[in-house]
């Protein structure tokens, strides 16, 4: 049908089925910036219009509807391509990261700013109670009206955006602009989603309703007789490629556990077909026509199912090993079972016994643990639980392929695209050279796009078929058939003294990686590698073991296995300290690290590798925990007019670490084109956080030239040097120092071709703004662009290219301490989270106003899963709750009363200008300071995720 | 397939002739949002057929059946509870197309509004296939019989007290409680809707587990709710 409506002020007719979405008739008619985030649940406002004056989801209206409606979208916002005050202010105050909402949220202040043009903070949060931001927090969406309201107003931003560092650097450690942030905010095409053509083909996935089943056969003869139908992927026509989908460096601590398609499904969800079709429509009519014969098996769903004795095994096929096969390897794999369970192949030991579900183990320590638990006066032990957490990225997981001059070219929304590319070369079984992957903005990855979920399949599909082929992860999907936080089991037994000094702390780690490895050693690792170093303590060991079982599948997420780590065992010290009846804070601060302290704990704790022991480097621990007791003020009771509110307070000390020191690698390349201008090619992945932007900044900061005149390329493995990628918070670290080492170079190379062309010894020329080079003794000056002129001449010496390596065996380790304050009520269970002060050492935050948003938006995760979220399984392991309101992310009504960031000012040796990492570390502090907080108001410790109003009266006696 | 009856008799007809294959459509944000029991039924869309708008005669308040969520919590001339409850739907964006008739209509048993207006002792003006009816919103509640609302009633002096528990304040209820006068309301998920003039309703009901809690944690609030501070 017709539909007449009238669109950002423009008469329209749009061509649509009556029942169709309004969504996704806009977005196809060309406004991008109507997303969807929700498979149309009415949850994330991705899709939020005006429609005839109100904020609506387009989702939850039909086309029909629209007949004779006034419609906005966030495309009429701009003036030509000038950015209304919404949006800039929205950038300035840094909110705009992987920013998939970023233009709906936009539309919505814009239309609050129309209604109420002096809208206060409650406003604020009414008008955007019906939108999820999981990147950036809330916090600084109340900053970003300020700010338009004084743009408006003023005429320019009166409010202190970010604190500045560094008053002797320029630009680097000063709030500016994300070099991105106009193009998200105003909805311009840069997603995957955005880059797909109309004749791509759909890949639909058909999954098993099976926990646990071994595939008997498959017909897809009728589906593969359906017009439109390219291709079925089966595991009964699949290359026999043995692989791993977590994206780490080569070769990983993790096992190849899994092929494309398995003859075994391991969870609810797992793949067991993939159709390739001309339509969505076909494709799910495809999938109704496969028929799949299964033989169901017994499933184990927890770690306890998992190691119990004759628990059914999730793998028992043939262990193989890459280097390092124990001698009696024939002897286990005689135990191998039914040969549809498939090869288990590890890259090096990991202490796997598969034939017990054990995907990986570890255990070491430092000192005596007798001794230690001997010396102590008093001692705790105490278990740990935490849940299985998924990240919710407003994108999901997206991916367009096609082939194009012989190569397969994938657009994808990852933290990883080199390994992306060597993966899909490996399961495709064509070299590296024939396969492009273009990092597009990725909106929201959290570590759930460091794994390579939907490439794989999404590549190959489009090798064989040589269709473009588009893929796309449904909502529930994200939650089934995705990674998730590993749930963990973390038993904590510490031994100290009357004077407050700890003797001995003893970790033993249970982790559930679900069916497949990935990333099943280094996470549960996390847990101890993160935290330990944390004390000065002699004695201390650990013990984790990962079990495979049935769930939906683990993997990486932002913190990795710190926070679960860092909840047990700054909650079994909250512990101990009332046992031995003496204040946490003062425990805390006997017994926290300072500079210089070696860290022999250290030594076991790499990667699946020995670890390398170093001293502790800068650390802005003791000023976080001082700063943050002052601003929660520790120690003194706060008493509610109502008695059956208890108020409590509670902190942990954090860290984390930069990159992966002797692992991680980032190269870039910075060139001088023919004007003076620079383009920098990074192989680094930015995934919202304003990765390219530090890498620009550093460019500004070396050469002294203006930001406009330098463009970042990143993650496209064709025009950009190789970097392990964005995980394991090394973007800044180790992508940024490629960044400085490249700069640096072309530096060089500018000074001695200035030396050349001015005729002047090149010890007496310097670089200074607006970008040119200076001789301190002749006064003369040449531009970058003449300069480069002359170079790329008939007879010049060429353009002035440098490449920029960065490895280190170094370890710049971020530290702080996160405060929490609760109300609790001791008769309903209720929890209300009335302050969180995050206080953090990042070195030098290049950009302050990011690292600020980032910390809310990570303390925000982390609040989640402290008090809200959880993937809950029914007895055959199918998650019930798998969309946002039932899974339970949180919401602006949500975030804590009074919510402060603070940056606490220390300068790094080792990182880019002085930085450190600045996002994963603050997922780390929220449960334990929660969960210290809720003893403190009603003396009950909630040992488990999500520390809910039910759990609480529980442990009151009240049910 | 759509249908856009003119008249209200009409819409009725249409849905009494296809009872299990049809439903309303008011502000959609269930009839169309994901996982709907609407998903592949068809659609009588009821715009224009009702008010949405709130008039006050006699002391009483008319809300019409499509008036919107947010339009109930803003009008000032709406008793304070019941303007609470419709905050109870905690995305601004879908009050705005969420409608009064609609909450009702589905009978969910964590409904924003279903306690709030049986306390209040509402009455619901609706048409069915044999006419006009009128009954108290408690009733209406456990009615089978499939009628189309038209309108809620209540005195707009009318005073009382809610109480939402839920995990987030966009999940789905645990229990809603409200109070007027001697009048007690409670929607319980997974349980039968209860209402009463004394505060012990839990006594009369059943509860189950679900993903919102245990059965046991729900007794515990609907025994205990009535008896919190107000």
């Amino acid at each position: 049908m017709e539909i007449r409506c009238r669109i950002n002020g423009e008469n329209m007719t749009l061509c649509a089925e009556p029942q169709e979405r309004l969504r996704d008739v806009l977005y196809r008619t060309g406004f991008r910036s109507v997303r969807d985030s929700d498979d149309a649940e009415g949850f994330a406002g991705s899709d939020t219009i005006v429609f005839n004056g109100k904020l609506k989801y387009s989702n939850l209206l039909l086309a029909y509807q629209a007949e004779n409606a006034e419609i906005r979208t966030a495309e009429s916002l701009l003036n030509g391509r000038e950015l209304n005050n919404v949006q800039k202010a929205m950038i300035a105050a840094g909110i705009v990261q992987s920013a998939y909402n970023a233009p709906a949220a936009a539309l919505i202040l814009t239309w609050l700013l129309e209604q109420k043009p002096n809208a206060g903070r409650e406003d604020v949060k009414e008008a955007l109670s019906g939108i999820f931001i999981r990147d950036a927090g809330y916090e600084h969406y109340y900053l970003a009206v300020k700010l338009a309201q004084e743009l408006r107003d003023f005429g320019e931003f009166r409010s202190e955006i970010a604190p500045s560092f560094r008053p002797n650097l320029d630009i680097i450690g000063k709030p500016f602009n994300k070099i991105d942030g106009a193009a998200l905010v105003s909805g311009e095409p840069v997603f995957v989603e955005d880059k797909v053509p109309e004749n791509a083909w759909t890949l639909h996935v058909l999954r098993s309703p099976f926990a646990s089943a071994y595939i008997k056969s498959i017909d897809t003869a009728e589906a593969e007789k359906l017009d439109g139908v390219a291709a079925i992927i089966t595991a009964f026509n699949c290359p026999d490629t043995y692989y791993m989908q977590a994206g780490q460096g080569n070769p990983e601590p993790s096992p190849h556990d899994r092929r494309l398609f398995n003859k075994k499904v391991r969870h609810v969800g797992d793949r067991v077909a993939g159709i390739v079709a001309r339509t969505p429509e076909i494709a799910k009519k495809a999938a109704e026509l496969i028929h799949v014969v299964y033989e169901p098996q017994a499933a184990v769903y927890t770690v306890e199912e998992a190691m119990a004795e004759g628990a059914p095994l999730v793998h028992n096929g043939p262990v193989k090993y890459n280097a390092g096969a124990p001698a009696d390897l024939d002897e286990y794999n005689r135990r191998a079972g039914d040969e549809r369970e498939g090869d288990v192949i590890y890259q090096f030991p990991l202490g796997a016994d598969i034939r017990k579900n054990i995907a990986a183990s570890n255990k070491g320590g430092i000192g005596d643990m007798e001794k230690g638990f001997a010396e102590a006066d008093a001692i705790v032990d105490c278990t740990y639980q935490t849940s299985q957490i998924q990240h919710t990225p407003l994108e999901p997981h997206v991916c367009y392929a096609h082939v194009e001059g012989g190569r397969l070219v994938l657009n994808c929304s990852t933290q990883v695209p080199y390994h992306v590319r060597r993966i899909v070369s490996w399961v495709c079984g064509i070299p590296e050279n024939k396969i492009h992957v273009i990092k597009e903005r990725v909106g929201g990855g959290y570590g759930s796009k460091q794994d390579i979920l939907i490439e794989d399949l999404t590549g190959y599909a489009a090798w064989i078929t040589g269709k473009p082929v588009y893929y796309r992860n449904t909502r529930e999907e994200e939650f089934i058939a995705n990674s998730t936080r590993h749930p963990m089991r973390a038993r904590v037994k510490m031994g100290g003294k009357k004077d407050g000094s700890i003797t001995a702390i003893y970790m033993e780690v249970c982790a559930n990686t679900g069916p497949y490895g990935n990333h099943c050693l280094t996470v549960p690792m996390n847990s101890c590698s993160k935290t330990l170093p944390l004390f000065k303590v002699d004695n201390m060991a650990y013990d984790l073991k990962v079990f495979y079982t049935n769930t939906p599948p683990a993997g990486a997420y932002q913190g990795y296995g710190t926070p679960k780590g860092t909840y047990g065992i700054m909650m079994a010290m909250a512990e101990l300290a009332e046992k031995l009846g003496i204040d946490y804070k003062d425990m805390v601060q006997k017994n926290h690290v300072e500079e210089g302290y070696m860290l022999e704990i250290l030594k076991g704790l790499g990667e699946g590798r020995e670890g390398n022991v170093v001293p502790v480097g800068s650390c802005g621990l003791d000023e976080a925990i001082e700063k943050g007791c002052e601003m929660i003020e520790w120690g003194k009771k706060e008493v509610s007019e109502d008695p059956d509110w208890k108020i409590g307070k509670g902190f942990a000390m954090i860290m984390q670490g930069s990159g992966l020191p002797g692992l991680d690698h980032a190269e870039a390349i910075a060139k001088l084109e023919t004007d003076g201008t620079v383009i920098l090619n990074s192989g680094g992945a930015d995934l919202g956080t304003g990765l390219d932007t530090i890498s620009a900044k550093i460019v500004s900061e070396v050469l002294k030239l203006p930001m406009d005149r330098i463009t970042v390329v990143s993650g496209d493995t064709d025009s950009c040097a190789f970097d392990t990628g964005a995980y394991a918070s090394s973007g800044t670290f180790f992508s940024g120092n490629a960044s400085l080492v490249a700069v640096q170079n072309l530096k060089e190379l500018i000074l001695k071709e200035a030396a050349l062309q001015m005729e002047e010894a090149k010890d007496d020329l310097e670089l200074r703004a607006p970008g040119e080079v200076y001789s301190k003794k002749t006064g003369k000056a040449i531009s970058y662009g003449d300069l480069s002129h002359t170079a790329i001449s008939g007879t010049g010496r060429g353009q002035m290219i440098a490449h920029g390596t960065f490895v280190t065996a170094a370890s710049s380790v971020p530290y702080g301490a996160h405060f929490a304050q609760v109300a609790v009520n001791v008769k309903t269970g209720e929890i209300k989270l009335q302050k969180f002060y995050a206080l953090q050492d990042a070195g030098t935050p290049i950009n302050p106003e990011l690292a600020l948003c980032q910390m809310y938006g990570a303390v925000m995760k982390s609040i989640g899963h402290s008090m809200y979220e959880d993937m809950i399984l029914d007895k055959d392991g199918k998650c019930v709750n798998a969309n946002l309101t039932d899974y339970g992310v949180p919401m602006i009504d949500d975030a804590p009363d009074e919510f402060k960031s603070v940056l606490i000012d220390v300068d790094d040796k080792y990182g880019p200008y002085g930085a450190k990492s600045i996002s994963e570390i603050a997922c780390n502090g929220a449960a334990p300071a929660i969960g210290i907080a809720i003893h403190d108001a009603c003396g009950v410790w909630i040992r488990s995720w999500p520390m809910t109003q039910e759990k609480l009266l529980k442990e009151l006696g009240k049910i | 397939m759509i249908y856009k009856p003119t008249t209200i008799q009409e819409a009725v007809a249409l849905r009494a002739a296809n009872p299990d294959t049809s439903v309303y459509l008011a502000g959609g944000t269930d009839d169309l949002r994901l996982g709907s029991d609407a998903e592949g039924k068809s659609l009588i869309d009821i715009h224009g057929l009702c008010s949405d708008s709130i008039e006050e005669k006699d002391g009483k308040l008319y809300i019409g059946a499509l008036c919107t969520l947010q339009t109930l919590k803003e009008c000032d001339k709406v008793p304070a509870f019941l303007r609470e409850a419709a905050g109870f739907c905690s995305s601004f964006i879908k009050r705005n197309s969420a409608t009064v008739g609609g909450n009702l209509a589905l009978k969910r048993s964590d409904s924003y509004l279903a306690a709030a207006f049986a306390a209040a002792n509402a009455l619901v003006l609706a048409t069915s296939p044999d006419g006009d009816v009128e009954a108290p919103v408690s009733k209406y509640l456990r009615c089978e019989k499939a009628c189309l609302i038209r309108a809620i009633v209540i005195n707009k002096d009318v005073t009382g007290w809610v109480k939402r528990f839920g995990k987030t304040s966009s999940s789905h209820a645990t229990l809603i409680a409200a109070v007027s006068g001697n009048t007690y309301a409670l929607s319980v998920s997974g349980s039968e809707f209860a209402c009463g003039d004394t505060p012990d309703l839990a006594a009369g009901m059943t509860f189950c587990d679900d993903i919102t809690g245990s059965a046991a944690y729900k007794k515990y609030l609907a025994e205990t709710v009535f008896t919190l501070r107000r």
